[in-house]
């Protein structure tokens, strides 16, 4: 079977990811860990508390991981499960009914002792417009998926 | 504040970059992942060891604090754990600012399972005034 080769140029818009956020899936988040006890996420006295915000926010770890998904799903499992990485600053809150959009472009494309290192600046953005996180994400693609240069 | 019992009330200017907690031992199994992945709404979502939020489990068992705020978090994949094996965390701190009146500890943990297979590494910067963010963003 053909190898199927893959074409990443600098400036590249990769595919968004879009996520709406609720309490449930929070919960769902931290009770994945056996956190059982009232939290800063999932519970809105202990968030008034502790954060003197409104309600309850979404761990910075969830918009991670959102990350980790945008970059898997454009350049496949088997490179970004081994060899990726996402670096996230979190800016303003993520809060349960928010809608965040994950998008990123491709900025360095460097050649690794093991392939091609491809690096994606990364926004998350609300359904506000406003920035919610920003970062830089990347994988070492293999040189063997790229075709053969000229 | 008072520190809990068993507990160093945190010390910031005290606290020494390269100070490494204990060997933190777990493991996930399919339900941790299930839960994980219906949180995070992707089924293939490979790293439920994210959530387990380890690089800060064994800083948090040492001290006690006024709480903090992810600012900032790195992630590095190197292989996807396995459900029913034993994972080993090895976390310390890895650094320590002030920026804008604030402070920051950095906590970077590298986890391994019980056959050697390197599983990923976090690095987490956390802002120990959580109350700035209700100041700041209501």
């Amino acid at each position: 079977m053909g190898i199927e080769y893959r074409s990443y140029n600098l400036g590249d818009e990769i595919t968004p990811l879009v996520k709406t956020m609720s309490q449930e899936a929070i919960n769902d988040f931290e009770g994945s860990a056996g956190v059982k006890h009232p939290t800063q996420f999932t519970d809105t006295e202990f968030a008034q508390e502790r954060l003197g915000t409104a309600g309850t926010i979404a761990s910075g770890r969830m918009s991670v991981t959102f990350c980790l998904e945008l970059m898997r799903r454009n350049f496949g499992a088997d490179s970004f499960n081994r060899t990726g990485m996402v670096d996230l600053r979190n800016l303003r809150p993520v809060r349960p009914g928010n809608t965040i959009t994950f998008t990123g472009k491709i900025i360095d494309i460097s050649r690794e002792a093991n392939g091609n290192k491809v690096t994606v600046e990364i926004n998350a953005t609300n359904d506000e417009g406003n920035l919610t996180g920003v970062g830089k994400g990347s994988v070492i693609v293999p040189s063997g998926f790229f075709a053969p240069e000229e | 504040m008072v520190a809990e019992e068993g507990k160093i009330l945190l010390d910031w200017d005290a606290l020494e970059i390269g100070e490494t907690f204990p060997v933190y031992e777990y493991m996930i199994q399919q339900d941790n992942i299930d839960q994980f992945r219906k949180g995070v709404m992707d089924q293939d979502a490979s790293f439920p060891t994210i959530s387990h939020k380890v690089d800060v489990r064994q800083y948090d068992k040492r001290y006690t604090d006024n709480g903090s705020v992810n600012a900032r978090c790195s992630f590095f994949c190197y292989n996807t754990p396995i459900p029913g094996k034993r994972l080993f965390v090895t976390a310390w701190i890895a650094d320590k600012y002030l920026k804008r009146g604030k402070n920051y500890i950095v906590t970077e943990a590298v986890t391994t399972d019980e056959d050697g297979r390197l599983i990923d590494r976090v690095i987490t910067h956390e802002m120990k005034q959580p109350g700035e963010v209700g100041k700041k963003w209501g």
